[in-house]
């Protein structure tokens, strides 16, 4: 198995919610050591896809391999090698950040002096170490992505999955976030995130898929999909940008100062 | 989630409350999902502002519940399932109290006045508790329509009236109607004595959670709540301890002075008006009335407050770092991490605090109750309690995944087999032994000694913690096959996930009743008086729960997405 080149890969992954479909027939490919940017207009499907990907939510169809491995006919193997940071993040409340690194690393089976010293590593980096005793409940948004972050990567994996990191962090955490995934990536490893920011996708990624509707629609290197134009430019392109004089026209009233 | 968004997506447009010239009637607003798409619709002088009446609070109520219901079956059945016996309990309700009329006159009175007082202080007191019966609008996420407080209140109470308990509710009320009153005139002024008691009901109902509202979204206030949990669970028992205590002698003389103190609180004025009539129950009335428009009032003031004070729940405090005797004595690995984990939650969420406060008040209630009741013979009193106690603590674990909630996929993405999910289950097992194995012996002690022999203990003991085991397997059973959302925050206006209420109900049940039956080859000889059974209570309990980890550790790894939706429903 050592010669797949692709860290992700799903074929026809499919998913609906009752009659609506959330993801039709997707087949998303990220090759092995890439800065994967899944990105997509709010419902396009990003987050049930990263879910069925990461074995927290059962598709109806297709499948999903991980490093050549089938997710969920392998679980025990594909979750040994993935990291996650699911969209709304719930993490244990009640436990402090510190408590929360050193439940995962025990969960998974690392020697306990091996968990604390990779927990220390990774406040320290992720800026954390003042609040470390701190309940995660009293955490800020930021806060809370980073820990995430940390508890994701507390046991090494090869590919990691987030879902918006960046929503709703300050600079300086993002700033943070990015420096630490630019660094594991450097590694050989692959980071998969899903974003609607395309600036960001642009800076940080070699890698894009575009997700439309519950489907991808393009799906490449940066450069083959923006063939030339800004990352926005391709993407309002690509999933049809709706707008337009019709828009504009059923909005007469507002902004009138009287009718 | 779905259902919320659906409904509080209805656009507002409208004068500022509190901007008399402006607006029409009531500061008009058009806040309706029908008017929105249809061009020219505005908050222009010109074009006619729709009031928003309670009507809309109530389509908007009856649009969440069904968004909450849509797409997904455990909900609807869990629904269906409240329907049904808020259905039977309003028909039985009814009837009892229709068959009043067949008592004398004095002491039909006197029953409808303890009954109404029951529903009084019952619509005040379990919205706070049991979350879930009563999940009204969140007046906080109205707080930006341009609203005044008055239309608010009025909204806020058409959609409190607008749901399966309220009518069931009133249904019951109007059994009183039929039971006590006599006459055309009288039916005619009951009826307006049955409205004004429900709407009181209502208001005292929502008065209570919206003042409250602000102090139970601190932390503190919810370990506030959670002791004082404690205290209604003893008032609870108090009718129970009277009857106990009263029985004996002369019921129909204790129904007379209970009904006689209570004679003029507003249901023994309302009881009275309705059977008696003539112009003293028209001042009784009128005397309600007040107090439901002074209620009412309080209420709005309260409404005010609430809707401008800041969440207060982000007191940040450092917690010790320290690792518990557990952790110590464990190997390290998943097994010490779920149950020191599991131990943490059990002091620091308030919901982990409220199981076991309750637990052990409602054993040390029925241990004390029972033992001033007579009867039962001396070594079954000393084993009951305890092995209640075991049952009671036995079903916190009905659903374990519970309070983990939406948390719990950080567990899933560990968890590749079976056995693992086993571990994980044993874990938690661990943690709930640690806190109740010297809790029950305390438990037999304690009722061993108020039985009359200290040497009861022992088989008490050994069959309660028997008990707990049965109680644990059946509990992990439940927990992976029908798992439920515990509510996230203990706040008064979000209740459990709506229409989940009934799937929670049926988890307890089940676990109940199966724990009850699998507890039976253990217990039953012991109550009986055959005590050395009780030696064999620990390796069946042990066995049980092992025998229930295992069946399963194996479900829930097949069907762990399922458990994750199940368990983060609403939030």
């Amino acid at each position: 198995m050592t010669d797949i080149a692709e860290a992700v890969r799903t074929e026809r992954l499919l998913k609906s919610f009752g009659h609506q479909v959330a993801v039709g027939g997707v087949d998303l490919v990220v090759p092995r050591g890439s800065f994967a940017g899944l990105v997509g207009p709010n419902g396009a499907g990003k987050t049930t896809t990263l879910s069925m990907v990461t074995g927290l939510l059962r598709p109806d169809g297709g499948v999903v391999h991980i490093d050549g491995l089938d997710v969920w006919r392998d679980p025990a193997q594909v979750k040994a090698r993935i990291g996650v940071l699911p969209e709304g993040l719930r993490l244990f409340e009640r436990l402090s950040g510190r408590e929360l690194l050193s439940y995962n690393g025990q969960l998974r089976g690392i020697p306990r002096a091996e968990v604390q010293q990779r927990a220390e590593g990774l406040l320290r980096v992720m800026d954390l170490t003042e609040s470390a005793d701190k309940l995660v409940v009293d955490y800020s948004t930021g806060m809370r992505k980073k820990i995430g972050l940390a508890a994701a990567l507390l046991h090494n994996p090869r590919v990691l999955f987030l879902d918006e990191p960046f929503e709703g962090v300050d600079p300086v955490s993002a700033n943070t976030l990015v420096e630490v995934l630019r660094r594991y990536t450097a590694s050989g490893s692959t980071v998969v995130f899903s974003s609607h920011v395309m600036e960001l996708v642009e800076r940080l990624c070699d890698w894009v898929s575009v997700m439309n509707r519950g489907q991808i629609v393009a799906q490449g290197p940066l450069d083959g999909v923006r063939a030339g134009r800004s990352l926005n430019e391709a993407f309002l392109a690509l999933v049809g940008a709706r707008d337009g004089g019709e828009g504009k026209e059923g909005l007469s009233w507002l902004g009138a100062t009287s009718a | 989630m779905a259902g919320s968004d659906l409904g509080m997506s209805a656009t507002g447009t409208g004068h500022g409350a509190g901007n008399p010239v402006a607006g029409g009637a009531g500061g008009a607003a058009a806040l309706g999902e029908g008017t929105g798409g249809q061009g020219g619709h505005g908050a222009s002088e010109g074009s006619a502002a729709v009031r928003v009446g309670p009507w809309l609070f109530v389509r908007l109520k009856l649009r969440l519940i069904a968004g909450n219901l849509r797409g997904n079956g455990m909900r609807l059945a869990g629904f269906i399932f409240t329907v049904i016996a808020a259905v039977a309990v309003a028909f039985f309700g009814f009837l009892v109290l229709a068959m009043l009329r067949l008592a004398p006159q004095d002491v039909a009175t006197d029953v409808a006045t303890v009954l109404l007082t029951a529903f009084l202080v019952g619509w005040a007191v379990v919205p706070l508790l049991a979350f879930g019966l009563d999940d009204t609008l969140d007046p906080s996420r109205l707080s930006l329509f341009p609203l005044r407080a008055g239309q608010l209140a009025a909204g806020m109470f058409a959609a409190s009236v607008t749901g399966v308990w309220p009518i069931a509710t009133l249904i019951i009320m109007f059994g009183a109607l039929a039971g006590l009153t006599s006459g055309v005139g009288g039916a005619i002024l009951g009826v307006v004595a049955v409205l004004l008691f429900f709407a009181l009901c209502i208001v005292t109902s929502r008065l209570v959670t919206t003042a409250l509202s602000g102090v139970l979204r601190t932390r503190r206030g919810r370990d506030v709540l959670a002791i004082s949990v404690l205290f209604f669970v003893v008032v609870a028992q108090l009718p129970n301890l009277l009857l106990n205590g009263g029985l004996a002698n002369h019921p129909e003389a204790l129904l007379h002075e209970v009904a006689s103190v209570l004679r003029w609180t507003p249901s023994g004025m309302v009881a009275h008006a309705i059977t008696g009539g003539g112009p003293t129950a028209l001042a009784e009335l009128a005397l309600v009335a007040v107090l439901v428009g002074v209620v009412g009032w309080l209420w709005i003031v309260a409404l005010r407050r609430a809707l401008v004070t800041p969440d207060a729940s982000t007191e940040a405090a450092s917690v010790r770092n320290s690792r518990g005797l557990l952790a110590r004595v464990l190997p390290d690995g998943p097994l010490a991490a779920v149950a020191g984990k599991e131990l943490k939650y059990a002091r620091r969420d308030p919901r982990g605090r409220v199981g076991w406060f309750a637990s052990i008040a409602v054993t040390g209630l029925m241990a004390f109750s029972l033992s001033r009741g007579d009867g039962a013979a001396g070594l079954a009193l000393a084993v009951g309690p305890a092995c209640l106690g075991a049952m009671m603590i036995g079903l916190q674990s009905a659903n374990s995944f519970g309070i983990d909630g939406r948390s719990l996929w950080m567990n899933s993405m560990v968890y590749g087999t079976g056995r693992a999910w086993r571990i994980d289950l044993a874990g938690r097992h661990l943690a709930v032994a640690t806190i109740a194995t010297p809790l029950l012996a305390l438990l037999a002690v304690v009722a061993a000694f108020l039985a009359g022999d200290l040497l009861w203990a022992v088989p008490a003991a050994l069959s309660a913690w028997g008990v707990l085991g049965v109680g644990l397997g059946v509990g992990a059973l439940t927990s992976v096959l029908v798992p439920y959302t515990v509510p996230e925050r203990l706040n008064a206006f979000t209740g459990a996930a709506p229409g989940q209420g009934g799937v929670a109900f049926a988890a307890s049940m089940g676990a109940m009743i199966g724990g009850g039956l699998l507890s039976l080859p253990i217990a039953l000889p012991v109550l009986l008086g055959v005590t050395w059974v009780s030696v064999l209570a620990v390796p069946y309990g042990l066995l049980v729960s092992w025998g229930g980890r295992r069946l399963a550790g194996d479900r829930g790894f097949r069907r762990y997405p399922e458990i994750l939706a199940a368990i983060s429903q609403g939030s």
